[in-house]
């Protein structure tokens, strides 16, 4: 019988999470702006941490910029901190955007992040003059860390983002804008692929595509200080008001398209993200909807490879094999449902949210299946690592924080998503699109053979 | 003028007081200000003091779950972000079921909104009491606060002190939230004093022998404690406590019975070593056992204290026949080149003579994110002239630096190594180590191989695009 029993956690604390809090989705998605930089209104380690998280997972640098909260400021509230930080900010850095970000800290103090900007303002005009400081924006986001995560984090700076910069709208720009939540540099350029062979432009919420994987070309660099290349400019943003329509790749990434559609009347499409067969059907017939535009046969043709690839490997090296997948809830939703398009069996899907539509998207998955899913929501890896315990899968496939367990529990793990510390290259690799599916159907047939076949049967393998 | 304004702290002037070019003419009283918050707006390489006594000191014990009273955050964030493996095996035999414990759990409180409203008291109960239920096995239950505790006032004490009596098992309290002193290093002294008042003095080691030391400011990053303690063993000194790498809750109990305490990280652990010897009267000797000078001149220093000095001569001897060849290899392939270091804060007056003496590498700045007055004023004891000596580096100063000193190589965490590489100079990381231990004999010279390796990699060569080779060049391809 086919069915999602969902588990919640019945602890109250968390043992090994898989979310972290609002504020890193912010810096993620303020990233992806030209000369954009996130200010993170807090203590040190606020920025320092996701710094390091960033570095460690794409081996990049990451700038982000703290208002080094301390006890003056838990007594006194935080309002020179962000004032000075910002003109200090704008000053030396001359950026174009600056997303003043909120932590658990200046939440609580209760500091007036909208009233603090506006002598910020002021000042920056006072020192750098009336012209300078204007080619500074300063978008507040609001992210107390002890509300949902940062998936959350990532939504609320996109809707932010739109809030403050769309301005009314004008003439059409015939172009797509993209949400791509928090998604890989190789997922975006996967994207980027599909619409260019559409013939379409896209418009994206924000690119961290470059700014997360950049050339090493010191004198090509542009003038100091040091950008990275690329990211959405903030005159794109402004423009989203002007497209065609808004897909956000992410279910949880849909309040900047939702507000772009009740504000301007760009339609929106929120999910599913495009991983597999049928998603990123949807996601191409999503395109032909907002364009009006056919579906290339360049396009055709990479399904085509897809489904020829599966034709030759599923049913015989995959099927029927259990699969474990945990991370991020759309990520996680989009590689159950792949797998179980490869006649895999997905059967325990754990996410650190509590999402309706999750649940929803999981009852979808376990009908195609034909198999039960245990969907584990609100959860953690301890949770995960005790279901499996008892009830073992074959493979497991997530990130680099579930290593210990997977090798604890000897299950091979396939790692997808973030972070991905302990293996190089998978940011730079896509898992959306067909091209994505290929990638990400090699890799799990790959751990198969070496998990079933190497050691005792290798001569299957001659064909 | 000592003091240097960089560039592009015009807007900041008072970055100007926190950096120092040295000349030994000046006073010594000459030395960057140190220990105060970091300017607003600037991307500063500092943690928050809830990651120096969570990440650094306490997390490093081996049999003890530690929770983090905090949003989901900061416990994420302050797992795996350190390199300290330990072994299973406690002082009384026993070993700790799971491997690296330590490193594979972490526990939070996951504090939601209601509870900033109504308090987290209750969730911190709950949680210490699911930590135990859930693993059973542990020495003890260690509790740090964060910013949101420090905010709402949750008194962690009291919780942890009734659950102790109730468990029947230690539960301490960390309570140094991330915003309070200006750096990470306010979270290892309130950590010292922490562990000092609640633990120390409170349990008897299973033996003692005359020759007990406690190995403090010792964190096994990647592995330094298993180089440390097979000398002294060999020696025949025995380490009672460890503070804190590969070390066990029990241990911190009795760090009393030691005969000595020998401080290892001379930043982060002098507190502790300071009140034992005050309380107990416990001698302490600041050692140093980077480059293999410095640890043969310290290994002495241990073992005369105990009367061992053959003993030491003897290891001395081998291990520096062993390494030379090696060294000199390194020495030859180094010379000259130029070397920035930034570390947290003592690596950086461990390591500039050792790089010029054993490598012939000449340190042309040296920068760090929470030193203090002592630490700078080692450091400049130990540099050469005109070294830039910077406190508290921010990115754009970083630029400049790389600009104007033209290193060869950046020694630094991780956060700074992709950096400097977009500016085509190879960083290593001197924090976690790239293929350490670095301590030691043998350890030394992994850090000089993968100096070596960084400086040396063909990469650097390839970084321009040359639209026509050189004649001599297609020589040497053909």
């Amino acid at each position: 019988m086919s069915c999602a029993n969902v588990i919640k956690k019945e602890r109250t604390s968390v043992i090994n999470p898989l979310v972290t809090c609002q504020p890193m989705g912010a810096m993620y998605a303020v990233t992806g702006i030209r000369r954009g930089l996130p200010l993170v209104h807090g203590a040190q380690g606020c920025s320092t941490f996701v710094r390091y998280a960033f570095a460690r997972h794409f081996r990049e640098p990451s700038e982000i910029a703290v208002t080094s909260l301390h006890e003056d400021a838990a007594v006194f509230g935080g309002r020179r901190n962000l004032i000075s930080g910002i003109g200090n900010l704008a000053m030396r850095f001359k950026p174009s955007l600056i997303g003043a970000i909120s932590t658990c800290s200046s939440e609580i103090i209760g500091d007036d992040m909208d009233g603090f900007i506006k002598v910020a303002k002021k000042e920056m005009k006072e020192r750098m003059g009336e012209e300078e400081a204007e080619k500074v924006k300063i978008v507040p986001i609001s992210t107390p860390s002890f509300v949902e995560t940062h998936f959350k984090g990532y939504d609320n700076a996109i809707k932010a983002l739109v809030d403050n910069l769309a301005r009314d709208p004008g003439e059409s720009n015939d172009k797509v804008n993209i949400i791509p939540g928090i998604v890989s540099p190789g997922d975006i350029r996967e994207i980027k692929h599909i619409l260019a062979l559409m013939g379409i432009e896209g418009l994206f919420l924000t690119d961290i595509s470059d700014p997360f994987d950049s050339p090493l070309r010191p004198s090509a660099t542009e003038m100091k200080p040091f950008y990275p290349k690329g990211g959405t400019t903030v005159e794109e943003i402004c423009d989203t008001s002007n497209s065609l329509g808004t897909i956000s790749l992410c279910g949880y990434a849909g309040s900047g398209a939702v507000s772009l559609e009740k504000k301007y009347d760009v339609p929106a499409a929120v999910g599913p993200i495009p991983i597999g067969v049928q998603n990123t059907d949807q996601f191409l017939r999503n395109l032909k909807k907002f364009t009006g535009l056919e579906i290339p046969d360049a396009i055709l043709d990479e399904r085509g490879l897809l489904i020829d690839s599966m034709a030759d490997i599923a049913s015989r090296y995959l099927f029927g094999r259990k699969v474990a997948v945990f991370g991020d809830p759309a990520i996680s939703s989009g590689i159950a449902r792949f797998v179980s398009e490869l006649g895999m069996i997905p059967s325990v899907v754990c996410t650190g949210v509590e999402s309706p539509e999750f649940v929803e998207e999981m009852k979808k998955v376990a009908k195609e299946s034909d198999e039960p899913v245990d969907v584990l929501i609100r959860s953690d890896l301890r949770d995960l690592e005790t279901h499996l315990q008892e009830n073992p899968v074959d493979l497991m496939i997530g990130h680099s924080d579930g290593r210990l367990f997977a090798k604890s529990l000897d299950i091979p793990l396939i790692r997808v998503g973030f972070p991905v510390y302990d293996r190089v290259g998978y940011h730079r690799v896509p898992v959306v699109g067909y091209n994505g599916g290929v990638n990400l159907m090699d890799r799990i047939t790959n751990t198969v053979f070496e998990k079933c076949y190497d050691d005792n049967e290798y001569w299957k393998l001659q064909q | 003028m000592p003091y240097k304004l960089f560039e592009v702290d015009k807007e900041i002037p008072d970055r100007e007081k926190h950096v120092y070019v040295k000349d030994s003419a000046d006073p010594v009283e000459h030395i960057p200000k140190c220990n105060t918050t970091t300017i607003p707006g600037c991307m500063t390489e500092r943690g928050c003091s809830f990651a120096g006594i969570r990440g650094v000191i306490g997390g490093a014990i081996k049999d003890v779950v530690h929770i983090v009273h905090a949003p989901v955050g900061c416990t994420t964030n302050s797992s795996g972000s350190k390199r300290y493996p330990t072994s299973p095996d406690l002082p009384n035999g026993d070993k700790v079921p799971v491997e690296n414990f330590n490193l594979k759990y972490c526990m939070g409180t996951d504090l939601k909104e209601s509870d900033v409203v109504f308090g987290g008291m209750k969730k911190l109960r709950q949680s210490i009491l699911e930590a135990a239920k859930e693993f059973p096995f542990v020495g003890a239950i260690y509790t740090y606060a964060t910013c949101t505790t420090g905010l709402i006032g949750d008194d962690m004490d009291a919780v942890a002190k009734q659950l102790s009596e109730e468990l029947g098992k230690d539960v301490v309290a960390f309570n140094v939230p991330g915003f309070s002193g200006p750096t990470q290093s306010k979270g290892h002294h309130e950590g010292n004093i922490t562990f000092f008042n609640r633990l120390v003095g409170t349990k008897e080691p299973p033996e003692t022998t005359p020759y007990d030391v406690n190995l403090i400011g010792e964190y096994n990053i990647d592995g330094d404690n298993w180089i440390l303690e097979p000398y002294l063993k060999e020696i025949g000194i025995n380490i009672l406590s460890r503070f804190t790498g590969d070390s066990s809750h029990d241990e911190i109990c009795w760090m009393h019975r030691a005969k000595l305490s020998l401080v290892r990280c001379q930043r982060s652990a002098n507190y502790i070593a300071d009140l034992i010897e005050e309380k107990y009267g416990i001698p302490y000797i600041k050692v140093d056992f980077f480059g293999p000078k410095y640890c043969a001149e310290n290994l002495m220093a241990v073992a005369k204290y105990f009367g061992l000095e053959e003993n030491a001569k003897k290891l001395i001897e081998r291990k520096m026949k062993e390494i030379q060849p090696e060294l000199d290899f390194y020495k030859e392939k180094l010379q000259g080149k130029k070397v920035w270091m930034f570390s947290g804060g003592p690596k950086n007056w461990h390591f500039p003579e050792p790089l010029k003496e054993e490598l012939g590498m000449e340190t042309v700045a040296v920068s760090t994110m929470f030193e203090h007055e002592d630490g700078y004023e080692k450091i400049k004891a130990r540099v050469g002239e005109e070294t830039v000596i910077i406190d508290d580096p921010n990115s754009l100063e970083f630029e400049e630096i790389l600009e104007v000193y033209k290193p060869d190589i950046i020694l630094s965490g991780v956060k700074e190594k992709y950096k400097a590489h977009k500016f085509g100079v190879p960083g290593i990381l001197i924090h976690s180590y790239e293929n350490g231990p670095y301590i030691g004999f043998e350890g030394f010279l992994n850090l000089a191989r993968d100096i070596y390796a960084a400086i040396y990699s063909p990469v650097w060569n390839m970084i321009e695009f040359e639209e026509e080779l050189e004649e001599s060049e297609e020589e040497v391809i053909e």
